[in-house]
């Protein structure tokens, strides 16, 4: 009888130490949800020595109070967005809440532009995401306008504003009929926010290749006209052309680069010969080639 | 003799071993139960304005499991050396600075992700960056020295950002929101 007495007593001892602790730090009086950056102070009841943790995405800190003063909680302490658990341990008491910190307002941008290469006059060719972040680089998923421009020298750009969702704006564009730096630019209205990107607008596939065939008596020289994509946008140098000529004794091929708009090549002499021009996935026209009549041929 | 061989001494010490083994099952049985890869189920049907391919899909779940496993580790060990393979950019950042407060204040964070509910919300045009909301089921335990200060288990949303960055997906944002 005396021992389940002495288990008693020890429990109700135990229940009041436990009860007293509780009441001495009390509920952690703290806002279920916070901004970024947003100092706030937690009110404490009691007296004595206590430790007060906070535990958050991107830091810990640890340290001691008094009960009965303010715990302040310094803004730099929830600059970064998520759930963060304050502790308050006073003895082997431990209480604890969570509280979520919310991003802030749009401060910037991430701006992903594709490709940084493009051919000219092309649906949707060109590509833009924008993610928005706060001062602390919370990604803000409150909506936010975002504005897109695309602009090349000496022609109006192409504007579009676009709300983001889940902190994403993204945005398809055409590229413009002629070549050039193309400026790609994300930016956050009514603030200096803005991010900058270059899309290389180059020609297009060639459009209209065509060229003559020369009889030198030693070869037969073959050069095409001035070489442009559908806009009229010269193809770049280096792009490579394929002469082909067939004749009695076979085939006969030639890679020859653009030079300044033109592609030339010397090809085997030949009395009867066709010869065809390409680039790319382009085809061009026919020579024939007969004895003593030069060259006749059309377009293909 | 050879009766008494076995039942003298072959029984009694496969008894022992039997009682031994049963005695550690239940702290073996939690340990490999723990060492499981948590589920991730991955949905890409609200994903826009791209497609997520077959093979996408299998790399998302691979990577962002093994993002958590990254996590737990740093976080338990306090070492920021275990995030680098698998996050990068704000999320390596956060994390890194939280392990830093966590060794200097002799804190560690016990991370115990059971289950994660993945939707693709956002896959890029080109393919580089996805967005994601996770619904995970975790427990977390926050340790003083030797001393739990803070434990449960609980429900949490996370808006995740991965981006492509050598040859595997990272975590550029992992924020948890209400």
């Amino acid at each position: 009888m005396r021992n389940i007495c002495y288990i008693l007593l020890t429990l109700a001892v135990c229940w009041f130490a436990a009860y007293v602790a509780h009441a001495q730090t009390g509920g952690l009086k703290i806002p279920d949800q916070v901004s970024a950056g947003e100092g706030f102070t937690i009110p404490t009841s009691g007296s004595g020595d206590a430790t007060f943790y906070l535990v958050g995405p991107g830091g810990a800190s640890k340290r001691s109070i008094h009960l009965g003063d303010e715990i302040k909680v310094a803004p730099e302490e929830t600059r970064t967005a998520g759930r963060y658990i304050a502790v308050l341990r006073l003895g082997r008491e431990n209480n604890s809440k969570t509280f979520f910190v919310t991003p802030g307002k749009p401060a910037a941008l991430n701006f992903l532009a594709r490709p940084s290469r493009v051919p000219a006059a092309k649906q949707d060719a060109i590509s833009g995401v924008a993610f928005v972040f706060d001062d602390y680089k919370n990604l803000v998923m409150a909506p936010a306008p975002v504005n897109f421009s695309l602009s090349l020298e000496q022609s109006a750009p192409t504007m579009r504003t676009v709300p983001t969702k889940d902190g994403i704006a993204w945005t398809q564009m055409n590229s413009s009929r002629s070549q050039g730096a193309a400026q790609f630019v994300a930016s956050l209205p009514a603030t200096d926010v803005s991010v900058r990107r270059v899309v290389q607008q180059v020609a297009a596939d060639a459009c209209d290749l065509h060229m003559r065939a020369q009889n030198t008596g030693k070869a037969i020289v073959v050069e095409t006209d001035p070489i442009r994509d559908c806009s009229g946008n010269a193809v770049p140098d280096g792009t490579i052309v394929t002469f082909t000529e067939i004749d009695n004794h076979g085939r006969s091929t030639v890679d020859a680069r653009v030079k300044r708009d033109i592609a030339r090549a010397e090809l085997p002499l030949s009395d009867n010969a066709t010869i065809s021009a390409a680039t790319g996935v382009v085809l061009g026209n026919e020579v024939h080639i007969g004895i003593g009549i030069g060259a006749t041929g059309g377009e293909r | 003799m050879l009766d008494q061989f076995k039942n003298r001494i072959i029984l009694p010490c496969a008894r022992t071993l039997w009682i031994l083994a049963a005695s550690f099952a239940p702290f073996v049985l939690p340990v490999l139960a723990d060492n499981n890869p948590p589920g991730v189920q991955l949905s890409t049907s609200h994903a826009t304005p791209r497609e997520v391919e077959d093979t996408t899909q299998k790399a998302i779940v691979r990577d962002y499991s093994a993002a958590w496993s990254a996590l737990t580790d740093a976080l338990i060990n306090n070492d920021a050396s275990a995030l680098d393979s698998a996050f990068t950019g704000i999320a390596h950042d956060q994390f890194a600075a939280r392990v830093r407060d966590q060794l200097k204040t002799g804190l560690h964070t016990q991370v115990i992700d059971r289950a994660h509910d993945l939707e693709a919300v956002f896959y890029s045009p080109e393919g580089s960056a996805m967005e994601l909301h996770d619904t995970a089921q975790v427990e977390i335990q926050v340790v003083d020295g030797g001393t739990v200060i803070h434990s449960e288990e609980t429900t949490l949303h996370y808006v995740v950002l991965m981006t492509v960055a050598e040859d595997r997906w990272k975590v550029r944002v992992l924020q948890s929101e209400k």
